[in-house]
């Protein structure tokens, strides 16, 4: 199996300072930048932090940023990065906890303040059964669904790290999956909450947060569909005065 | 909460991992900050109007001439730029956002060309 000497330079954050550590290992075809992680810390450096959790790209925990881009650890692989230094750093725009890992308070504050679940202005009683959704309604907003909350777009935004207010690309989208779904009757509530100037007017439309989402969920495509959406309520208000 | 002004900067001007929609939008605020910049200057030019005709027509006399042509051209394709893009991304966000890649190779084109008639025009004006 090909093996090859690399480099992993880990930025490192720790009571209030930072540093940069090198390690070198042999690493094998099929490795992932999270694996070499492991490998670090079993072998070299038990004192090495970062998140991960299910090793295949679902649950979200291992975004970090890898050779200045923001990516999964575990779906990345060490020699597809077409260089033996890999330079690792923990996400930014958010504040870092230890080493590579990053805090994500403010990401699901604001994921919590676009209120993601349905709204009903009456429920349906058990008996009457489910929510009926035909095929086309479904594709309206099932990619935005697709979200796992893994922060990469967070760190990919300018605008996010430039002001601290802005809601940032995921928890647009999800407003925005909700705000898409024929079962959800939440408009007049949430659409104020995402388009004002926290919110999707906020955004510039530099679409980085789509380039490096790696479940294609396309926030910036989402934020657009956001922005025509506030036009059509604010129109619709103005004329129902 | 506050962002420092060189975190801000950072973020908005970092090269590393981008894609093209990341360097357009770099660009952008280059351009952008460029015509903020000239707009102070050309305002500083009007205000010599007050001190009389004759101040304002040196001022011109030593600014319009070939020394300052490249300077002019510059300015003319950060100002193409600008505003193209700008528009660029009105149709995106408003009508074709999937093509905002393609809409951005189609306006540089259209950006250039633009810019090369304009600088010919310019050149005209100022040596011939
Ligand atoms: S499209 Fe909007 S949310 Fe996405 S990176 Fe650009 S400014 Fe941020
Ligand atoms: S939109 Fe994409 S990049 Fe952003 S948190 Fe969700 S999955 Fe991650
Ligand atoms: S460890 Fe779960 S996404 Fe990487």
């Amino acid at each position: 199996m090909e093996e090859r000497e690399v480099t992993f330079i880990v930025k490192r954050f720790y009571r209030n300072e930072w540093r940069e550590d090198r390690y070198e290992f042999k690493a094998v075809r099929g490795m992932t930048v999270l694996d070499g992680l492991f490998h670090i810390r079993d072998n070299i450096d038990p004192s090495l932090s970062f998140r991960a959790s299910c090793r295949m790209g679902i649950c979200g925990s291992c975004g970090m940023v890898i050779n200045g881009k923001a990516m999964l650890a575990c779906s990345t692989q060490i020699f597809d990065l077409g260089t033996d230094v890999v330079r690792i750093e923990p996400l930014r725009n958010m504040e870092a906890l230890k080493d590579l890992i990053s805090d994500f308070d403010d990401f699901f504050e604001k994921h919590r303040r676009v209120k993601p679940y349905l709204i009903r202005k009456e429920e349906k009683s058990i008996e009457e059964g489910e929510y009926i959704q035909t095929p086309d309604e479904l594709r309206k907003y099932r990619q935005y669904s697709l979200c796992i909350k893994c922060g990469l777009c967070y760190d990919a935004c300018s605008i996010t790290g430039s002001n601290k207010e802005y809601l940032g690309p995921a928890a647009l989208a999800s407003a925005c999956r909700f705000i898409m779904d024929s079962r959800d009757q939440g408009e007049d509530e949430r659409i104020p909450l995402v388009s004002d100037h926290t919110g999707c007017w906020r955004c510039h439309f530099m679409a980085e947060c789509s380039e490096v989402c790696p479940k294609e969920v396309d926030p910036a495509d989402a934020i657009q569909k956001l922005k025509r959406k506030a036009l059509i309520y604010s129109l619709k208000r103005l004329f129902r005065r | 909460m506050l962002v420092s002004v060189k975190d801000s900067i950072s973020s908005w001007f970092r090269i590393e991992g981008r894609g093209i929609s990341g360097y357009a939008f770099i660009i952008h605020r280059l351009t952008g900050i460029v015509l903020t910049a000239y707009i102070f200057l050309h305002l500083a030019f009007l205000t010599s109007l007050t001190e009389g005709e004759s101040a304002y027509t040196s001022l011109i006399e030593k600014t319009v001439n070939i020394r300052f042509l490249p300077f002019d051209i510059l300015l003319i394709g950060v100002t193409i730029y600008h505003s193209l893009n700008g528009l660029r991304l009105v149709i995106a966000e408003f009508f074709v956002t999937r093509y905002h890649r393609e809409l951005f190779v189609i306006f540089i084109i259209v950006g250039v060309v633009i810019w090369i008639f304009t600088s010919y025009l310019l050149y005209r004006f100022v040596v011939v």
